[in-house]
């Protein structure tokens, strides 16, 4: 089951930070980060990543994590009121560990490289470290140096790399990060 | 058919059930649900669901969206089943009514199988390659056409075969897609006569191909024999061309079939085969200026990318008809191989099947072990490793012949007579004859599954020293205590417990280099890397050492019962070269590290602080496997500190392992002449220590001084030894 379980949802979590290609002119502190305010704002997570990310999500998919983690699962990054990015994370028990899982990171390609996506994944690692996570783990492609760089600055290590992880062939890192014990934290 | 409640709710309105085409049985009761719908849609807010208590994510995952083209496969299709596409003359049979066209599309369909059975290789799904071809889908059908009849079987079977080995192996974990053949005709009758039926054809085209050479060098037809096709200028071209691609299928059946023999009885006819297979596909790859030149019609794009040796699309293929009998993922399309990397598949996969097909059968594990890895290094696709591992591993014994406790009983070692010995029916001994086949099993797997079964095996193998330890306890006491060394119980265990060591540090090892190998580690993990390797290689030489002396022991026991003459105890006091060659990893290791800790110390781009964690948490993630098992032990983040903390450029121009290293390297040499892969092995130590020796004389002298400077890490000489790249920016 749990094969079939990973199987299932492989190729589906893909964190994109990229080159920067066509630049927008933009100040960073013109980006707002905003936590998911309700239903007016699904449409344009949707859109994000069905623009950004090659797999398909049901809305299933964006329902379960709103309907669990409403705040931890849907933030977002705007600039003069166009969502700009985007990210999705979950928490939970995995084999007696308390987890955050981060699902989906998008940013649009314009918007790269100038510190979006880290802010967007740091708030996120912020709010699941309040909230009583040992650690975070996500999967990247062996070929997303961007997303590799990334949350390798953050602390991440590769814990294991996923063969041909991805239905196009290609291996995944399943990266992680674990905090320092509670009593450690000042 | 609608539960009773629904169906009171929804005659709430009196219209009768409307679905009466739809065929019911007699306890059938058809209810029309829409009312019901509309009514709980009425009731939901926005943003609301409806669902059931298992609600998770992999519920929410495996929903698809209907008439969504990235999910829903169905709308995709051009053709909704077999019967349907064979109507609409998709697989036509002939495949053309002119005998030339008909010939040239038979040689593309081959062509095009071969790059599925390739794609199938590399990870794709069978439903999605090999069986996207409608003629293998019914099989039967193409009975009246012989020539495409007869591949299409050979391919069957030959699927059939290659699906079996590789179950059989269970080396695909990770790769479960490759067995999967569930509603797939992989089993027709008659597929034992493939061979048979191939013959007659390639005899049939063998004698049409001497009737043409005949013909054109105007001597008489030998025999009244119809040509393969109408057109006589191309008649040698094709003739040749399809010989040399039923050969191929023959040949590479045979391989398969030699190999499987037990006890590795069928490798030497397997060899010949796979030569035969590699001139075959030789002659494949020439066979393509052929058929590209002979039709006046050229096809468009690159001819690299092309899954057929002519370049013209196969007829008879249709992805998307068992596209949902492929895996539990939603199926999408896939990208074929084209047919010029098919061919460098199968030369490559004939080339690792003839590398095992020439092992030994060497019965001492210690070489074996050697074999296993050198053989991984080439990184083998999956079938040739399913292959070596069904060579390995039959019937509980090794190659199917020696028993693995006789396999330890060399290994370790032990005394002659053990061999009788009742503690051979000890437990944590038979237990330890499964680790080792467990462990040849776990070393044929994929680079990536092999580093994770290793590194939670190595608790087995903690947990088997401690079991052994505690029955050798009970049984003799203190091992300080006991003064008899004649005991052979005693020896036997010692000699275990000992061996069982040295393998555990061995994996260990192994474990922490595949990090390299699948790129786990980012340069500032490299310190305690080459930390943690140095503690582990230094307890793995101590090992070996200690077990080349008991064995040296033991094989002069079983020899003549003489006098240590002052020559033999010269030579044991020298150190044997194996612990030389792990000596030079020492020196490695240890350099690295010390030079990686002294930049880390001086260096500040080399200490970039993570916001959440410390150097702390990563130490736990990468060695907490080891560190469950005390591997070694007392070894901790503490003690990689203390040994790290201290180190700068000064303490470093004190004393350079490098030259060590190369020292080692150079003088070991010359006693492994005669095993070329340790000695090429040592050359590539002796490159990385002289390139790093420098490398430290100019960070020592420098590096303080001088901010510019950029000092990189590559694996250019070895594949677990960085070189140190000092360059100014």
């Amino acid at each position: 089951m749990l094969l079939q379980q990973q199987k299932e949802t492989r190729g589906r979590e893909r964190t994109m930070e990229a080159k920067p290609e066509e630049k927008a002119e933009f100040e960073e502190a013109e980006i707002e980060y905003v936590s998911y305010g309700g239903e007016h704002h699904l449409p344009l997570i949707m859109n994000l990543v069905d623009q950004e990310l090659s797999e398909p999500y049901s809305i299933f998919t964006y329902r379960y994590f709103v309907y669990l983690w409403p705040q931890l699962s849907f933030l977002q990054a705007f600039h003069k009121g166009k969502c700009v990015g985007t990210v999705v994370c979950k928490m939970g028990e995995h084999r007696n560990t308390f987890r955050g899982y981060i699902a989906m990171l998008v940013v649009i390609k314009p918007y790269r490289g100038r510190g979006i996506a880290t802010e967007l994944v740091t708030r996120s690692i912020r709010m699941m470290m309040e909230s009583g996570c040992e650690e975070v783990t996500l999967e990247a492609e062996v070929t997303n140096k961007g997303a590799l760089a990334l949350y390798g600055r953050l602390g991440f290590i590769r814990a294991k790399r996923l063969f041909h992880y991805y239905l196009n062939g290609v291996d995944a890192f399943r990266l992680k990060l674990l905090f320092p014990p509670p009593r450690q934290v000042l | 058919m609608a539960d009773k409640p629904v169906y009171e709710e929804a005659s709430i309105d009196g219209q009768p059930p409307k679905l009466a085409s739809i065929p019911a049985s007699d306890t059938t009761v058809w209810a029309d649900a829409s009312p019901l719908l509309q009514a709980a849609c009425a009731g939901l807010r926005d943003g609301e669901l409806i669902h059931g208590d298992n609600f998770n994510l992999f519920a929410a995952m495996s929903a698809l969206e209907i008439m969504d083209p990235k999910m829903d496969s169905g709308i995709v299709c051009t053709y909704y089943s077999i019967d349907e596409a064979i109507e609409n003359g998709a697989a036509p049979i002939p495949i053309s009514l002119d005998s030339t066209i008909d010939v040239r599309c038979t040689i593309d369909i081959m062509d095009h199988l071969l790059a599925c059975e390739a794609a199938w290789h590399k990870g794709h799904s069978l439903a999605q390659t090999v069986f996207s071809c409608i003629y293998l889908l019914r099989l039967d059908r193409t009975a009246p056409h012989a020539l495409l009849h007869s591949y299409c079987r050979i391919i069957r079977a030959t699927c059939k075969a290659v699906v079996s080995v590789v179950s059989d192996a269970r080396t695909h974990e990770e790769e479960d897609l490759f067995t999967m053949t569930y509603g797939l005709p992989l089993n027709g009758d008659g597929d034992d006569k493939c061979l048979s039926i191939l013959n007659a054809v390639e005899e049939t085209i063998s004698r049409q191909l001497r009737a043409c050479k005949a013909t054109s060098s105007k001597r008489r037809l030998p025999e009244d024999l119809e040509p393969l096709q109408s057109n006589p200028n191309l008649e040698e071209g094709f003739c040749k061309a399809l010989l040399c691609r039923l050969r191929f299928r023959k040949h590479f059946f045979h391989v398969l079939s030699c190999m499987k023999r037990p006890q590795g009885r069928g490798l030497e006819s397997a060899r010949k085969h796979i030569a035969s297979c590699l001139t075959e596909l030789e002659s494949i790859l020439k066979s393509a200026d052929f058929l590209r030149s002979c039709f006046d019609e050229s096809c468009e794009g690159d001819i690299d990318d092309k899954t057929t040796a002519s370049g013209f699309e196969p007829i008879g293929f249709d992805a998307m008809l068992n596209s949902r009998l492929s895996a539990p993922t939603p199926p999408r399309a896939i990208k074929i191989l084209s047919w010029k990397k098919a061919v460098e598949y199968f030369v490559k996969l004939l080339h690792d099947l003839d590398v095992i097909c020439s092992y030994s059968l060497d019965p001492r594990l210690e070489s074996l072990l050697r074999f296993v890895v050198q053989f991984q290094k080439s990184q083998p696709d999956l079938v040739a490793r399913s292959h070596l591992q069904l060579l390995l591993v039959q019937d509980g014994k090794l190659y199917g012949r020696d028993p693995f406790f006789a396999v330890i009983n060399k290994a370790a070692a032990l005394p002659e007579a053990t061999k009788n010995h009742d503690i051979q029916k000890n437990e944590s001994f038979l237990q330890l004859g499964m680790l080792v086949m467990n462990l040849l099993k776990i070393l044929c797997t994929n680079a990536a599954w092999q580093r994770r079964k290793l590194g939670k095996f190595l608790q087995d193998w903690r947990v088997i020293y401690v079991q052994l330890e505690l029955a050798f306890r009970n049984e003799y006491g203190e091992v300080s205590s006991s003064s008899n060394d004649e005991n052979t119980c005693m020896k036997i265990f010692q000699h275990i417990l000992l061996w069982v060591e040295e393998q555990t540090y061995w994996i260990a090892f192994r474990f922490l280099i595949l990090g390299f190998e699948l790129e786990l580690y980012s340069t500032g993990e490299y310190c305690m890397v080459y930390w943690y390797l140095y503690a582990v290689l230094i307890k793995l030489t101590e090992k070996t050492h200690l077990m080349m002396a008991v064995s040296h022991d033991t094989a002069k026991r079983k020899g003549k019962k003489k006098k240590d003459s002052p020559k033999d105890l010269a030579r044991e006091s020298r150190i044997p070269p194996a612990v030389l060659f792990l000596q030079c990893y020492i020196c490695l290791a240890e350099g690295l590290t010390m030079m990686l800790a002294a930049l880390r110390n001086e260096i500040p781009v080399f200490h970039s602080p993570s916001p959440f964690n410390t150097e702390h948490e990563k130490f736990v993630q990468h060695f907490e496997l080891l560190q469950r098992a005390c591997i070694p032990d007392h070894v901790s983040y503490p003690s990689y500190k203390e040994s790290t903390t201290h180190a700068r450029f000064s303490t470093l121009a004190m004393y350079n392992y490098f030259k060590d290293a190369q020292r080692i390297a150079k003088e070991v040499k010359s006693s492994f002449s005669n095993d070329p892969e340790r000695l090429a092995e040592l050359r590539k130590l002796e490159q990385v220590a002289e390139h790093n020796s420098v490398a430290q004389n100019v960070i020592c002298r420098l590096g303080a001084l001088d901010p510019s400077l950029k000092v990189s890490f590559e694996f250019s000489h070895h594949p677990f030894f960085a070189t140190v790249v000092v360059k100014r920016s």
